[in-house]
């Protein structure tokens, strides 16, 4: 049982680490960004394309990515289990690198589109991120491909049993920081703007701010809070196999939270990642004994998929605001007309 | 052979950009559902070879039916949101939530197929079934014959039957269409039964090219919307082109650079579409046919 709630807590921060920044794009700016994966895949790039080389590089080992790798984090993971702060301080070191080269990605990945309409725009992240994902899978020298390459263990100082919960524990913080930062940024005129221009680009336009620069800060920022769950789920794995970085888990799925939360809304947000969550993590134990119960005679993601897939349209019939729908702001002006 | 491959690819691109145009135009959605669309259809025909023992080549009829009904059954899922005249972000999720759908319906079906028949279904090839002429593989001839009768049923049905011309007249301007007393929504349900059944034919022929998993779908739609962007979403006869601009190049560019750069190169091929995608973006958003050849623009 005790499992069961630190797979959810680990699960629930790293998701919402990725949903809180697509709504970001998605909820605040209307930017549908249907290549979401990529920023996470960016995360797992700065890590296992990166950093791994970086460590090959300093500990001097011969070989390819795949098997450097190998040899030269089993030599960091030597360091880390004498040195704690070692760990803590190549975890640091990877999500400020991760988010570098998140906000770089992001702001390159918008510009094709930058001026498009929201269905070409849709189209074209979509593409992009698809393309690229199709390479890291395919070329091993990036991250791997399908063979996959070892990451840090950052926390080899700890016992077995304690690993989980500590790495909880320091995805939940991460989450939690996102969440404060995107509460404090998205609460202030370029939040306020940024919903302007989900409503309408012309008005935004005729007010003389220019949406290109809009749609790519924002992708830019999204995508460097992204890039973190890819790094935390990287280093949780302990390997990296480019097919995980799939658009239905990073891209579909996320926007299923969003939607189911309440776009617009980042404590919404929070309980469509709960929801989905927990029915993912249950489902996840109990899938073979559902099997047997029901005779299902093919494996069990593709019901996932299908379920999903309807759950989806049913959010998007019947309740397509959300379990908490998004309020208006309260600015100080609006406060005072609203007393009179 | 380079150049067979890269014709046949083509030809299928066409039928399949054809469809998502078709459905853009209608009814202003970019469908991502439109790659699994076409596995839909290579899996039916796997069932009706492996069971019926039915070769592929005279399943595609009956795939047009079948692909009709899913284009059909995917449009009656739109349907409410599109009433409820739902923004183009939420119609978009919806595709991508019917592409999910069909993932899962096709993978599951995959391995009920597979302890039917006692070997795996996952993937398969038709190649081996093919017959050739003079060397030159069958599906060659047959995906230029079968993309020329449909564009030809295409054409005549457009142009000389009143039904097209309403058809055209509601995708040109669907209010007006509908004062003139034309039913737009079917229209509508049409030209998704249309596109439904196009991929269907391009899903049966698609496995005599290449390797097809349940997964197949979500990798060739980069392609299909590249054809349909470059070519122009909003012009039909842009599918042709575009289908062939993307089939051409994204087969001969990547075997000309892998022949520089090695064999590596070749996972490159979806890259090649894309950069031809987005150069196109960039310099004529509105697609090849979207430009205005020839005549001055009009004041």
């Amino acid at each position: 049982m005790m499992d069961i709630l630190q797979l959810i807590l680990l699960w629930f921060g790293i998701y919402y680490i990725v949903a809180v920044s697509l709504n970001m794009e998605f909820g605040y700016a209307g930017i549908p960004n249907f290549g979401k994966a990529l920023s996470v895949l960016v995360g797992a790039i700065s890590v296992g394309g990166i950093l791994n080389r970086l460590l090959i590089w300093y500990f001097g080992v011969k070989g390819d990515l795949i098997e450097g790798s190998t040899f030269a984090i089993a030599r960091m993971n030597e360091i880390i289990a004498a040195h704690p702060l070692a760990g803590i301080f190549l975890l640091l070191i990877a999500i400020l690198l991760a988010m570098v080269v998140g906000f770089v990605v992001g702001m390159i990945f918008i510009l094709p589109s930058a001026k498009l309409k929201a269905d070409y725009l849709g189209v074209t992240l979509l593409a992009i991120s698809e393309a690229i994902f199709l390479v890291c899978v395919y070329n091993l020298s990036i991250i791997g491909g399908y063979y996959g390459i070892s990451t840090p263990d950052i926390l080899a100082f700890a016992p077995g049993e304690k690993r989980g919960w500590i790495f909880a524990g320091i995805v939940l913080v991460f989450a939690f920081l996102s969440f404060l930062f995107m509460e404090k940024l998205l609460n202030t005129p370029y939040g306020r703007v940024l919903k302007a221009m989900r409503e309408n680009e012309d008005v935004v336009k005729c007010f003389g701010r220019d949406i290109m620069k809009l749609r790519m800060r924002t992708m830019a920022i999204g995508s460097a809070i992204g890039a973190i769950a890819g790094v935390l789920y990287s280093f949780y794995t302990g390997n990296i196999v480019a097919n995980s970085f799939t658009r239905v888990e990073w891209t579909f799925f996320p926007f299923l939270m969003i939607l189911l939360g309440g776009k617009g809304n980042n404590k919404g947000v929070a309980l469509g990642v709960l929801a989905y969550v927990i029915v993912i993590v249950f489902l996840d134990i109990y899938k073979y004994d559902i099997k047997e119960i029901f005779h299902i005679p093919f494996e069990p993601v593709w019901l996932t998929y299908i379920l999903f897939g309807i759950t989806m349209l049913l959010i998007l019939y019947y309740k397509p605001t959300g379990l908490i729908p998004e309020r208006p702001v309260k600015t100080p002006p609006v406060k005072r007309i609203m007393e009179d | 052979m380079v150049l067979e491959g890269a014709i046949i690819y083509s030809n299928l691109l066409v039928l399949l950009a054809l469809g998502l145009t078709l459905t853009y135009i209608t009814t202003n959605v970019p469908n991502f559902a439109q790659g699994s669309f076409a596995i839909v259809g290579s899996y039916i025909a796997v069932t009706l070879l492996r069971i019926f023992h039915i070769h592929p080549y005279f399943s595609l009829p009956f795939l047009l039916i079948a692909g009709a009904i899913v284009g059909f059954s995917t449009y009656l899922i739109l349907k409410p949101l599109v009433a409820r005249r739902a923004d183009v972000e939420i119609l978009m999720i919806a595709t991508l939530a019917i592409d999910l759908i069909l993932l899962g319906t096709i993978g599951a079906y995959s391995e009920i197929l597979s302890k039917i028949v006692g070997f795996t279904q996952a993937k398969f090839v038709f190649s081996q079934l093919d017959f050739s002429i003079f060397g030159i593989k069958g599906i060659f001839f047959v995906s230029i014959a079968v993309t020329l009768l449909l564009l030809f049923c295409l054409y005549l049905l457009l142009y000389k039957t009143k039904f097209g011309t309403a058809l055209r007249a509601s995708m040109e301007n669907p209010d007006l269409a509908e004062t003139m007393g034309i039913n737009v929504e079917q229209t509508r349900a049409f030209s998704w039964a249309l596109s439904g059944a196009l991929a269907a034919v391009a899903g049966g022929l698609l496995p005599f090219m290449q390797e097809i998993v349940p997964m197949t779908g979500d990798i060739i739609i980069i392609s299909i919307f590249a054809s349909s962007i470059v070519g122009g979403l909003t012009h039909i006869t842009g599918a042709l082109v575009g289908g062939y601009i993307i089939g051409l190049s994204e087969s001969l560019i990547t075997y000309y650079l892998s022949s520089i750069f090695g064999t590596g190169f070749l996972v490159y091929g979806k890259v090649v579409a894309l950069v031809i995608m987005i150069i196109t973006l960039l310099f004529v958003p509105s697609g090849i046919m979207g430009i205005n050849w020839g005549k001055r623009p009009k004041k």
